[in-house]
């Protein structure tokens, strides 16, 4: 997925006046006008402990790029999607790692798998209406896989093993032959070019979630489309509000408990474009959830002290790295990407990140089943020095890449040191954020190192091994594998484990060796696995707080003391 | 007022001596800049503003020498995992964050057990009792504040002052030549200046600035790379032109319909001569307190920018990035941000002052300003 948006500038143009406005904001708190009263209680959610909400009001950040499922890539736009676009899979509404659990959401059960892997049967859930009472059908979903394809979505690439998708994607008539419906029974089926192991999780991905088939195939976020979960979007006016209002006719008793009905009445989101005012309107009550927002790490002890029960910090999964090209010099030596590994002192990194991250030397996160903790490069300058020496790269120039949101730039500020001190000649060129990705992702760019971060898709293996790091997968453009790196053994164990429709402990042991392989070819320095936190207005109930591995805060679920 | 060059001693034996003492005295013409000279002279708050303006500007010039014998770093060099000795006592450059002990201090494994909540934040002004390190405290990155202003002063003035003198250079070639031509090339000239007038500064320096600094700028035989201190320096001039500019072309206009200007053509001298020789001399002065005026200006224009993200470019150091980097510790570190704020605070006002003074002294009658 898309990384986090946290760009700001815009609204701290005012910058000479920060402190003033932020000691008037002091000043004044707690005059905000309370949006949350209590209602009488219509939840039948697992965790309607509390009151619900009649408005719950959220300061999220400017990270909302689309609210139309095929076109939105980022954690914002999911979070606020995973409530309103049900796709015919998706994953349980629990805390912790059960909630990397596939259940049906449209569809009446799992599908059923042929026993080559290769075809997928799904039947549609019997009275289920979109948010304007029109029935869903199962063509609907052959529709919105096309609808992807038309309006470019960034989504396509996860279908291009339905047969007949990559065609379709070339000439974006007829339709793809792969898949297909019968909207008298319900029935979907769907058929892959090969087996396809985490085809669920993709099949439970917001790209995935029906829309009707009469959906323009352009932007609907200002427009949106007919939803199918508890809530839909009201109105949407872009860096500004998302206003969500419950589907009326949403009937939460069809989906067996996989899918809440949702607690509050009514989800406000306010756009806040800085940190320190959203977390003034949450602490004054303007707001009930930081959503997205880092708490400044200069008010972070402060609003512990004062607010111990509202705050929760949480690991998603993600990791934090520096890709070295390995198609460019010096990177193309082992010895070099093997140094800069010593070279980096982790846990200084976790500092420079205001210290809410854990040091990581390996790609998998924590978080994962497959993960196996491997220290393949303990800090060791000297080795590192000597690398170089060994390579005879001393004195190369090294151009450091980064974009300029956020705290990534503290990154490559510390990474250029550390080049700097190995005895290479490193600058930086720090992008803007909106083309960063994409630039760096270019191969004319011969981007020779810089940093990158990923955050799940969904929560499987595959999405970091095989999106990142399959030598198969390099692309001129829009290339994920910004270290290109190839490398014959992982790519055919990459390939293998795609094909295991189950992950079971003997296919864990196999990822976490792939894992350790790929560290030893050291394409990557990672460096940390980052935290955050989720801060709240006093009156939420956070016994109703639940934090989704892949989606983090469940809103739908929350309460009112 | 013109006035005796030199007393002359009386003696009675000396007639030629006495003849020539009665003579009347010698009047000695006095130039413009002489008196413009002897009125600034007069003017002390200018003078003690030019004062501390070249203060700033020497600190900022020995930044090497303070960093290597004073602070024993540079600018750019990370300190995150070090301890510096502070009244005797080992203070972590950047503290630890995550689950601490509030007892011990060290990291909690979990949550549980009392441990708070806490994020890294960097060590404040040792005000000289950590022995020349972090005099004002250090940055996210563990990076020596009041080594990074002195550097970021380097940068701060030099993007002022070089993108002064383009900018005056243009505005007054362009100025010329409207005023001198007129017809179609002082047309296209001005509306050349309205264009950029249409646009506020500040924005059309963030637009051309965010675009040259994804690729640099490689047309008309310059090469420049991304990231270049000359990117916003050029940029800053540019956009500035219209603004010196335009009043220049105004006073040309009028002093273009002067006697000694058609004196000079009509004795034949070539277009260059008279733009070069005539005219420019008579707005030298104008051209001096424009200059003045606007390196103030630029240094704000470059912070301000640098602040945005679309002037210097990390890590070089400048005071507007320094206040960008600052600004989310503002609260527990507020010298982070404060040291160059006040960094600017001074040089501009220096600047602002002298300039003033300067503009009194050179032609009280003027209005000079430079307004956007």
């Amino acid at each position: 997925m898309n990384r986090r948006n946290r760009w700001k500038w815009l609204l701290t143009a005012a910058s000479f006046s920060v402190g003033v406005a932020l000691i008037a904001a002091a000043c004044g708190g707690g005059g905000g006008n309370k949006s949350t009263t209590t209602s009488g209680s219509t939840s039948t959610s697992s965790s309607a402990a509390g009151k619900s909400f009649a408005v719950f009001r959220i300061a999220t950040d400017t990270g909302t790029d689309y609210l139309d499922p095929g076109l939105s890539y980022t954690v914002e736009g999911w979070g606020v999607m995973w409530n309103v676009y049900l796709p015919l899979l998706g994953y349980k509404h629990v805390n912790g790692p059960d909630g990397a659990t596939i259940v049906p959401y449209l569809a009446e059960s799992l599908p059923t798998v042929s026993s080559d892997g290769k075809a997928y049967t799904l039947t549609l859930r019997k009275g289920v209406k979109y948010s304007d009472g029109t029935p869903v059908k199962a063509s609907d979903f052959k529709a919105t896989i096309e609808r992807d394809y038309k309006v470019d979505s960034p989504g396509v690439g996860f279908f291009g093993n339905i047969v007949g998708a990559a065609q379709y994607g070339k000439t974006k008539t007829g339709s793809i032959s792969g898949i297909t419906t019968n909207d008298s029974t319900g029935v979907i089926t769907i058929k892959l070019s090969e087996p396809q192991g985490d085809f669920m999780n993709i099949l439970a991905t917001e790209f995935a979630a029906p829309v009707p088939a009469s959906t323009p195939a352009k932007d609907q976020s200002t427009t949106p489309a007919p939803s199918t979960g508890p809530y839909m979007i009201q109105s949407y006016t872009p860096n500004k509000q998302i206003v969500e209002v419950r589907n009326p006719n949403f009937d939460a008793s069809l989906y067996g408990g996989n899918v809440p009905v949702g607690n509050p009445d009514k989800v406000v989101w306010d756009v806040i474009g800085d940190d320190n005012v959203a977390l003034q309107r949450v602490i004054s009550g303007q707001d009930d959830w930081l959503g997205y927002h880092p708490i400044p790490p200069d008010r972070l002890s402060s609003v512990q002290q004062k607010y111990p029960d509202q705050l929760k910090l949480f690991t998603p999964a993600n990791t934090y790295y520096f890709f070295m090209n390995t198609r460019v010099a010096p990177f193309n030596n082992l010895k070099v990407r093997q140094a800069v590994n010593y070279a980096i002192d982790r846990e200084a990194l976790v500092r420079v990140y205001g210290g809410l991250a854990q040091p990581t030397e390996q790609v998998l996160p924590p978080t994962y089943p497959q993960y196996k903790k491997i220290d393949p490069y303990p800090y060791n300058l000297a080795k590192a020095k000597q690398l170089i020496a060994q390579a005879g790269v001393k004195g190369m120039p090294v151009t450091v890449w980064n974009h300029d949101r956020g705290l990534d730039p503290r990154a490559t500020a510390y990474l250029t040191d550390v080049l700097n001190s190995i005895g290479l000649k490193a600058t930086q060129k720090i992008v803007n954020a909106a083309v960063y990705w994409t630039t760096v992702g270019n191969q004319a760019t011969k981007a020779q190192i810089g940093f990158a971060d990923w955050f799940q898709d969904y929560p499987h293996p595959l999405d970091w091994f095989d999106v990142l790091l399959n030598g198969e997968r390099i692309t001129q453009t829009h290339n994920n594998n910004y270290a290109n790196f190839d490398d014959a053994s992982v790519n055919s164990q990459i390939d293998a484990l795609k094909k295991e429709p189950v992950l079971d402990n003997k296919a864990n042991a196999r990822w976490a060796s792939v894992d350790k392989e790929v560290m030893a070819q050291a394409p990557w320095a990672p460096f940390l696995n980052r935290q955050f936190t989720d801060f709240f207005y006093s009156t939420v109930d956070l016994s109703c707080y639940e934090n989704h591995v892949l989606y983090e805060f469940d809103y739908s679920t929350i309460c009112m003391k | 007022m013109a006035e005796r060059a030199t007393e002359t001693e009386f003696t009675l034996d000396t007639a030629a001596e006495l003849a020539a003492a009665e003579e009347p005295a010698a009047i000695r013409g006095r130039s413009p800049w002489y008196l413009a000279w002897r009125r600034l002279r007069r003017n002390y708050v200018a003078f003690f503003f030019l004062a501390l303006f070249i203060l700033v500007v020497v600190a900022c010039l020995l930044a090497p020498v303070y960093a290597k014998h004073v602070a024993h770093t540079g600018p750019n060099t990370n300190h995150v995992l070090e301890n510096v000795e502070v009244n005797g006592k080992e203070t972590p450059v950047l503290s630890p964050g995550g689950y601490i002990d509030p007892h011990t201090g060290k990291l909690c494994p979990t949550s549980e057990s009392g441990c708070k909540l806490v994020a890294s934040i960097p060590i404040g002004p040792t005000w000289f009792s950590g022995g020349g390190k972090f005099v004002l405290g250090a940055d996210q990155n563990g990076r020596d504040v009041a080594v990074r202003l002195l550097y970021g002063g380097r940068t701060s003035l030099f993007v002022g002052i070089v993108s002064s003198l383009i900018c005056v250079f243009f505005a007054v070639i362009l100025a010329l030549v409207a005023a001198y031509y007129g017809g179609w090339s002082d047309f296209v000239i001005t509306r050349f200046f309205d264009l950029f007038y249409a646009f506020p500064v500040i924005l059309l320096g963030i637009a051309l600035g965010s675009a040259l600094a994804i690729n640099g700028f490689h047309h008309f035989g310059l090469n420049i790379q991304s990231g270049s201190i000359w990117i916003p320096t050029l940029v800053i001039s540019y956009v500035l032109i219209p603004y010196i500019g335009r009043p220049l072309r105004g006073q040309v206009l009028s002093l273009r319909e002067k006697e000694f200007i058609e004196a000079s053509i009509a004795q034949g001298a070539s277009p260059f001569r008279v733009m070069f020789v005539e005219l420019l001399p008579n707005i030298a002065s104008s051209i001096l307190v424009f200059f003045t005026l606007i390196i103030a200006n630029n240094i704000i224009l470059e912070a301000a920018l640098s602040f945005l993200g679309a002037g210097v470019q990390p890590p070089t150091a400048s005071w507007g990035t320094q206040i960008a980097d600052g600004q989310e510790l503002i609260v527990t570190r507020p010298w982070l941000s404060l040291a160059p704020g006040l960094a600017i605070v001074i040089t501009v006002l220096s600047l602002n002052i002298f300039g003033d003074g300067l503009r009194d002294a050179l032609d009280p009658r003027a209005k000079v300003k430079v307004e956007h």
